[in-house]
């Protein structure tokens, strides 16, 4: 099982001491500032429901372990019936992954549906067909539930699947801060972002880092 | 060279034929004039093509537009264009279409705008437009499309008046016909009476008026003789009876003719109480509140691929009489089988057998099968009173009769009944409001479903018709259901309901039920609301 689940004490130290450690690292972009055409960026804690997702294979999943399988996460919420924010930034996600060449292997692209009940396995299959997703990109649908649960935690519910907006999280490691842009990336900007904050992390590597992960990792 | 021939005989094709225009192609399918898709550039190459980059994707069929969050895609119809903002209806809208300070287009500044971004204000638009390099000809037209764009006023709406039909095959439950036409009847009445006395539009001082309650009427088409003569039946209505769109409706065994008769007739066909609707991708203008039995094959099929091995399940045994509703679904379930990797094999009652212990007797049926009943509520009563053994039998409800499914006595503990709507427990706070309606309206229930089906389609109706302004747009109402339809709290008989662009099956789940006790109609769900 997973931290998340079992010890929501734990993860909060855990949690508690990485916030100040990315405080501290992160530095500037730990407050907001401004992209391109007004895409804000912040930095938060977001503790990752225990909920189970049908991944777009057909199996059902559990969230955390989804976003702790050891490489950096990037995060997106969309539709298939979508016609306009959720094209586009799967198109962002495509080309993202296109720009890393070889490294795409590393990262674990997530998209998890916002309108499940439409949305079943063989639909985001289709879906991610279209956007040449491969083995770094995975879709996610589930209940309502599961999916009001993933929403929330990570701040993007908008009350109704229509009144969504264009939001990417990125993650390099379970236990550290999530980078969010509110708004559109460009493919080229997520690219920076991304390598940015794995530079960043690769920085603030120390000892005291390194023993909250492997609690949690002794623990999953 | 085979290209080359290729090439000449799509050329001839497209000349020869009365079909699209150019302008139509490019709008709704992202087809340019040579045959290739249309390609839309981006901000960073992040370009659009085919489907992804037509008009209608964004912009929907209506040409109205449509809103994402805090993303506004702007309407494009030529009236709007081109004039300067506060001209138009649809400015009155500062959520849809209000764009502060616009001037009017001209052709060059409207082919400017689309090529490169840039609008007469001097500001650039957004990021989602992509911008479309189109020669002079293909840009022409787009915009003579543009300006033909919801140019006129729907057909069935006069100065005080909406039309309306709903539609009745001949082989329709003529009980529930009674039932639905008297909620139909009593709903536009009370609308209706809330004029008497005269109502003023609202009006602007800018030459249009952005509310005008209008008298609701209903023309009932009943439909006779066989399927095939259904459509010309209804193209000879239409002609004398112009209406706005169909509005609830009943079925019986087959609802085909009617859903193409309005797909091609572009008529919106709303709600129509049918069993066994058309699933047609791409289709636009019908909307049903879900996929009936062939939601209920699915329920079944997922089920059945989740807890066959379990059950120890090697065969599904399925009952359906021929011609009837059933036989479509035990399609669904069929191929699913084969898909888990079962057997199945049909019991079919002939359509014209009578349903006895003859013609119902399952004496093939062995421990290890499944067996799905698609059988009606009289084939049902008919069943032999020893029920059959077998690893698991499921039971229509929309055929059977849900939870009055007269099943004989023995057979009840070993039927689970597949419920595509929201359990009676469930739904009993949401159905207040229908019920009260009929009680205070004296309108007898007899037959709740499709009486309480009735009534949501009509109150969906005139709540998105209220938001419409004075401009009923065939296309705008359907896609406002698409956007608005997720908000509804009061969804009658549904968990809830959700559609979106493309999406025409309002209700997407549904359960499996089993009687709770030996008598009475009380279900419990076995398993939670699943969505197949």
């Amino acid at each position: 099982m997973y931290a998340e689940m079992k010890h929501p004490v734990l993860l909060w130290l855990a949690g508690a001491l990485l916030t100040v450690t990315a405080a501290v690292s992160w530095g500037d972009s730990a407050s907001q500032h401004h992209l391109a055409r007004g895409t804000l960026s912040s930095t938060s804690q977001y503790i990752v429901p225990a909920v189970q997702l049908i991944r777009d294979d057909g199996k059902l999943v559990s969230l955390p372990a989804e976003m702790n399988d050891g490489r950096p996460v990037v995060l997106n919420f969309i539709f298939t019936s979508c016609s306009s924010v959720c094209p586009l930034m799967s198109e962002v996600f495509a080309q993202f992954a296109r720009k890393l060449g070889s490294d795409r292997d590393k990262v674990h692209l997530m998209s998890i549906s916002i309108d499940p009940e439409q949305d079943t396995p063989a639909r985001l299959r289709e879906y991610a067909q279209k956007f040449e997703a491969g083995s770094e990109w995975q879709h996610y649908t589930g209940t309502v539930e599961a999916s009001l649960a993933a929403q929330r935690a990570f701040a993007v519910y908008r009350g109704d699947k229509m009144s969504h907006t264009a939001v990417t999280l990125l993650r390099v490691a379970p236990g550290m801060p999530w980078l969010r842009l509110d708004g559109f990336v460009t493919p080229d900007e997520l690219l920076e972002q991304y390598r940015q904050l794995l530079q960043e992390q690769g920085r603030t590597e120390h000892p005291r880092k390194s023993a909250s992960l492997s609690l949690h990792d002794g623990d999953s | 060279m085979a290209g080359l021939l290729a090439l000449f005989t799509a050329e001839t094709d497209a000349t020869e034929r009365v079909g699209p225009s150019r302008g139509e192609m490019l709008y709704r399918q992202g087809v340019l004039p040579s045959g290739k898709p249309l390609r839309g550039e981006r901000e960073q190459a992040v370009g659009v093509e085919g489907m992804a980059a037509a008009c209608v994707t964004c912009h929907r069929r209506s040409g109205y537009g449509s809103s994402e969050g805090t993303v506004r895609i702007p309407p494009i119809l030529g009236s709007l264009l081109f004039q300067p903002s506060g001209k138009h209806p649809l400015d009155t809208q500062p959520g849809a279409g209000y764009t502060p300070g616009r001037i009017a287009y001209t052709d060059e500044t409207l082919a400017r705008a689309i090529r490169h971004g840039l609008v007469p204000t001097g500001r650039t638009l957004g990021l989602v437009m992509p911008r479309y390099d189109l020669d002079d000809a293909t840009m022409a037209s787009l915009i003579e499309y543009l300006k033909g764009l919801s140019a006129t006023v729907s057909p069935g709406v006069t100065d005080d008046t909406l039309h309306f039909a709903t539609i009745i095959t001949p082989d329709a439950d003529p009980i529930a016909r009674q039932g639905m036409l008297d909620v139909l009847q009593r709903f536009i009445e009370d609308k209706n009476d809330f004029r008497k006395g005269g109502a003023r539009p609202l009006q602007r001082n800018v030459g249009f008026n952005y509310r005008v309650t209008r008298n609701w009427q209903l023309h009932v088409w009943q439909l006779t003789g066989p399927p095939e003569s259904w459509e010309p039946q209804l193209w000879a209505r239409l002609a004398k009876e112009p209406v706005f769109a169909v509005l609830s409706g009943l079925g019986g065994r087959n609802w085909a003719p009617v859903h193409h008769f309005c797909e091609q007739a572009a008529l919106p066909c709303l709600f129509p109480n049918v069993d066994l609707p058309v699933v047609a991708e791409g289709d636009f203008y019908s909307v049903y509140f879900s996929k009936g039995v062939l939601l209920e094959a699915q329920l079944i099929a997922k089920d059945l691929a989740e807890q066959a091995q379990r059950w120890g399940v090697h065969r599904v045994v399925q009952v359906f009489r021929a011609g009837d509703i059933g036989e479509e679904a035990a399609r669904t379930v069929t191929a699913a089988a084969a898909a888990a990797g079962l057997q199945s094999t049909s019991h079919v009652i002939q359509a014209e057998a009578r349903a006895d212990g003859r013609s119902l007797a399952l004496q093939d049926v062995a421990a290890d099968d499944a067996v799905v009943l698609w059988l009606r509520p009289n084939e049902l009563a008919a069943l032999p009173a020893e029920p059959v053994r077998a690893a698991a039998v499921f039971a229509s409800g929309l055929m059977g009769g849900l939870e009055n499914a007269p099943l004989p006595a023995p057979w009840r503990g070993a039927v689970r009944i597949t419920y595509p709507a929201d359990l009676p427990d469930g739904r009993a706070v949401r159905m207040h409001i229908p019920l009260a309606w009929f009680k205070v309206r004296n309108v007898p229930i007899v037959a709740e479903r499709v009486q309480a089906d009735t009534y949501l389609a009509c109150g969906i109706v005139a709540e998105q018709l209220t938001g419409m302004l004075d401009r009923f747009e065939r296309e705008v109402l359907l896609e406002r259901f698409e956007t608005m339809l997720n908000t509804r709290l009061f969804t009658g008989y549904y968990s809830r309901l959700g559609l979106a662009q493309g999406q025409r099956f309002a209700s997407k789940g549904g359960y499996i039920a089993r009687f709770a006790e030996s008598q009475g109609a009380r279900l419990v769900a076995d398993g939670g609301y699943t969505v197949p």
